[in-house]
């Protein structure tokens, strides 16, 4: 029986469209669920209320969605430093995390820088020049950002790691999210101190990886309550044995050139350390090109799944059998490769249910001349290629697509699609001159599981890479931030619009603290709690709504540790806290 | 065949003793593989016996074998003096002359011993553009697998092409055939705009004609431009209701679109109109799989499989069958199905 919310939270005005106007909030209330009642409840402008009228509904339908610039504060300049020896690692950085560091309800913005490449094959990147930092902005009351780097402790990321990607959760569970930076290198395990720095605990957690790592990920694969790690890594590959391809013009190598490798899983052990459980868990069986990471629970066992997004080869799904092992199962189900059998360079990934059936789809973002890869969940372990019929194929077929995400950026009740675009070559022109390195990202709308193209806002065409997706300015409209490789990120501030919305913070009691791996079901449509996906980039963790017009949700929490939690009429157009109770 | 050739003539020339001998040293070197000792032995029988042609006919080709084509020219010439009628001579006269860039000067020579593939190119080289092609085409027939002739009918046709087109514009560069050459010549450089522009043109002058629909559809496709490119196939598909290609193309827009059953019943038409195409049949078979009849899926994959036993189009047709068989449940087939897949996925690889 779930149990209703009575109204009487503290509203606070808020004008409408208005850009950066976040207010600290406090949170008010425990109910006796543990449903925390959030008093960040935004009314937006007059209409809230109102019944959605025409000429609303004709701005949300046709009018721009996001405006799109840089932030006051938000100063960074992603450093690949390309070469002309063309060296793979140039084309792949930009990593973005959005994520509440210091607890103050404002999503802070982490961006992974690469490095210095030289002449000579190095193994030194100079990051121990600003210039090459990883930065940490601070998101300030007014919207604004600052830059928190030294004063966090995030300016080392060592000399000889060329930067990637980002994972953030709360891995201790002691309420702060932490961060994982992914490198050509070793990676970094910064613990969040909860005063407003971090400890690079690297060496002491066991995490290094070393080699090339991409994309990672924190999830709890055998629910015991501790988040575990996974990292993909793309390929054996360094930059003494690094070539270049063509010879006029000289371009990137396909990953075709070099051997395949395989990704790591590192097991929480609930004491500050992991254990590499890789070979263990059947992991480091499967050796491939990976890129990209989603976890979700596709076959409904209690367990989190992991789909891996391999570049030039079949792709990876790892069942998990519930015992700390997993077996790949990609072609079982049908989502190795396209419906014709053609291997996709994947790239980015997301693991989200687009037609609201409550079964997580799988959405594949790849190279231009392929098509980005939708398989719909048939239920029983299957899958279906549904990129013709969701329309997806006819809006991606000379795009290539990084970090992305399936989230309900007009509150319709329907998981739309955002892609970080452009091409791996950066002379791709003088290869094939139908295609560009520079691209708008994609935005499709989902319309009852078809999707069509509407312009993104972005004023120029650029060179994404990573995408992370959260609501900054707690408005509740979701929010991306993008990276831009060799470049400055934008942010993609939403409009906002007449329907509603729900936004829910997860605490778990005796799941992981972040939630992660719950099942969030809202009025027939569902979520996976997770941060990851996307491509290098980890998202606001907190679980994201459109309530179209509805003024009220039910609401199911299933939480990783069994627990289900209902609540009926929630009020929409508000942040909950739900804790998940310590009794089931 | 030359050496024989030197033989033949020996037999009803009766040379001298000492020709006679060079002749042998001359050949015996030849067969052995010494053209420069070949040459020697060739040249003193010449001297031996001016009148003979068999030793300038055995000159020229130990010149032609030792890389001097230019100098194996004037004793074969010499050879074709003395006796006009050596066929072997004429052959070899044409190939040095070939080779050393005096094609128009070869051609008859090659024509009066029918040496197909070095006439091609000698016609080809004089822009004898239409002969060329023939001559090739009946070479290729009897050496089907040569790549060198394969490069030459490819290039003499393509030029012929491009003449052709040439002379269209010449005669009338106001005409819906002009602009539509320039449209493809557009399409070929990733003009879009260009070739976009061009076809528009062609239409507005005849909009009837025939294949710029097509073309312009084509062009969209390339581009990703789906909705235009289904708009352009269907306006050629109108034009031209008995065009398997047009329906095709039509039908796999509509499908790239995701309108599987208008793309079913287009691609059927298709079929219809030319039940062999393997492409036509491979996308009705994904149409009708996406569709949910898997039974109709099956079936057009299988005829795939009957016209198309290896390359990339079976392997997908085997993938496809491997899915249809395993939502079956019948997982011996799919597994054979798969193995399929994956055997000729090696084999591209």
């Amino acid at each position: 029986m779930g149990q209703a919310l009575s109204p009487g939270d503290r509203i606070q005005s808020h004008p409408a469209f208005a850009w950066p106007t976040a207010k600290a909030h406090g949170q008010s209330a425990v109910g006796e669920a543990g449903i925390w009642y959030d008093s960040r409840i935004v009314l937006r402008g007059s209409v809230v209320f109102c019944t959605l009228s025409a000429a609303a509904l004709a701005v949300g339908l046709y009018g721009p969605i996001f405006d799109v610039g840089v932030p006051a504060g938000l100063v960074f300049h992603h450093e690949n430093s390309p070469t002309p020896r063309k060296h793979l690692i140039e084309t792949m950085g930009g990593g973005v995390a959005l994520l509440d560091y210091n607890n103050d309800g404002l999503l802070d913005i982490f961006l992974v820088n690469s490095g210095h490449l030289g002449a000579e094959a190095k193994e030194s990147f100079d990051r121990a020049n600003p210039r090459y930092w990883n930065r940490l902005f601070r998101q300030n009351q007014d919207g604004s950002f600052t830059d928190v780097t030294a004063a966090a402790g995030l300016s080392s990321a060592g000399d000889a790691n060329y930067g990637m990607g980002v994972a953030a959760a709360d891995y201790d569970n002691d309420g702060f999210t932490d961060l994982y930076v992914t490198s050509y290198g070793r990676n970094i395990l910064y613990r969040n101190n909860g005063n407003g720095t971090f400890t690079d605990v690297t060496a002491r957690a066991g995490v290094a990886a070393g080699g090339w790592s991409v994309s990672a990920g924190f999830f709890d694969f055998d629910n015991d309550g501790k988040l575990d790690l996974f990292v993909t890594r793309y390929m054996e590959w360094d930059l003494m044995h690094s070539k270049s391809c063509g010879v006029s013009p000289k371009i990137y190598c396909s990953p075709s050139e070099f051997p395949a490798a395989s990704s790591v899983l590192y097991r929480n052990r609930g004491d500050g350390t992991f254990e590499d459980v890789s070979l263990a868990s059947g992991i480091a069986a499967k050796k491939g090109k990976a890129l990209g990471v989603a976890f979700a629970d596709y076959d409904d066992d209690g367990f989190a799944d992991i789909f891996v997004a391999n570049d030039g080869m079949e792709q990876f799904l790892f069942h998990n059998n519930g015992n700390g092992t997993f077996t790949e199962r990609a072609l079982e189900a049908d989502v190795a490769f396209t419906d014709d059998g053609k291997r996709m360079s994947g790239m980015g990934v997301d693991f989200r249910d687009y037609d609201n059936d409550g079964r997580p789809d799988i959405v594949l973002t790849d190279l231009a001349r392929q098509t980005y890869g939708v398989y719909h969940n048939e239920g029983h372990g299957a899958f279906s290629y549904r990129s013709l019929p969701t329309g997806i194929a006819a809006l991606s077929g000379i795009s290539s697509g990084w970090g992305m995400r399936l989230e309900d950026f007009d509150n319709d009740g329907w998981k739309d699609l955002f892609v970080a675009q452009g091409h791996v070559m950066d002379n791709v022109e003088q290869i094939d001159a139908g295609l560009h390195y520079l691209e708008p990202p994609m935005l499709a709308m989902n319309r009852g599981g078809r999707f069509e193209r509407r312009d993104s806002g972005s004023p120029q065409p650029v060179a994404g890479r990573g995408a992370a997706f959260g609501d900054l300015n707690n408005d509740g409209w979701t929010d991306i931030v993008m990276s831009v490789l060799g470049g400055k990120p934008l942010v993609f501030r939403n409009r906002g619009g007449p329907a509603h919305w729900l936004t829910l913070s997860l605490r778990g009691t005796r799941s992981n603290r972040d939630g992660f791996g719950a099942r969030v079901r809202v009025n027939g449509q569902s979520q996976y709690v997770t941060s990851a996906g996307s491509y290098l980039s980890a998202s606001d963790k907190r679980v994201h709504f459109g309530l179209g017009a509805a003024t009220s949700a039910q609401v199911e929490i299933t939480w990783p540790s069994g627990v289900v939690q209902k609540m009926d009429d929630v009020p929409a157009d508000r942040f909950l806290t739900v804790v998940e109770p310590e009794r089931p | 065949m030359p050496a024989l050739l030197i033989i033949l003539l020996l037999v009803w020339q009766s040379p001298a003793p000492e020709a006679l001998a060079h002749l042998k040293g001359g050949g015996d070197a030849l067969s052995q593989g010494r053209p420069a000792e070949a040459v020697a032995e060739f040249r003193r029988a010449t001297e031996a016996a001016p009148e003979l042609p068999a030793g300038f006919v055995g000159l020229g080709q130990a010149l032609m074998q030792s890389g001097d084509y230019q100098g194996a020219v004037t004793p074969l010439k010499r050879a074709l003096e003395l006796n006009p009628d050596l066929p072997g001579a004429h052959q070899l006269l044409g190939f040095a002359l070939l080779a050393s860039g005096y094609a128009n000067e070869a051609i008859p020579h090659l024509e009066k011993v029918q040496a197909l593939d070095a006439l091609g190119v000698a016609q080809l080289k004089m822009g004898k553009l239409a002969e060329a092609t023939a001559s090739l085409q009946a070479a290729l027939a009897k050496r089907p697998g040569d790549v060198d002739l394969m490069y030459y009918l490819g290039r003499a046709s393509g030029l012929l092409s491009r003449q052709t087109f040439e002379q269209l514009r010449a005669t009338d560069p106001e005409s819906a055939r002009a602009h539509q050459i320039l449209g493809e010549t557009y399409a070929v450089l990733h003009n879009t705009a260009g070739a976009e522009q061009e076809y528009r043109e062609a239409l507005r002058l005849r909009p009837a004609t025939p294949g710029v629909h097509l073309e312009l559809g084509e062009l969209y496709s390339a581009e990703s431009q789906w909705d235009k490119a289904e708009r352009e196939f269907r306006a050629e598909a109108n034009l031209q209701p008995g065009d398997a290609e047009a329906a095709f193309r039509l039908g796999n827009a509509l499908l790239q679109q995701g309108k599987v059953k208008e793309a079913r019943r287009e691609l059927e038409r298709a079929r219809g109109l030319a039940p062999g195409m393997a492409d036509v049949l491979y996308a009705l078979g994904k149409a009708a799989s996406l569709d949910g009849d898997k039974v109709a899926a099956e079936k057009a994959w299988l005829a795939v499989l009957d016209i198309e036993k290896d390359g990339p189009l079976a392997g997908q047709a085997h993938f496809g069958l491997a899915g249809v068989y395993r939502q079956r449940g019948d997982s011996a087939k799919a597994d054979a199905e798969m193995m399929e897949f994956q055997r000729l996925q090696k084999a591209v690889r």
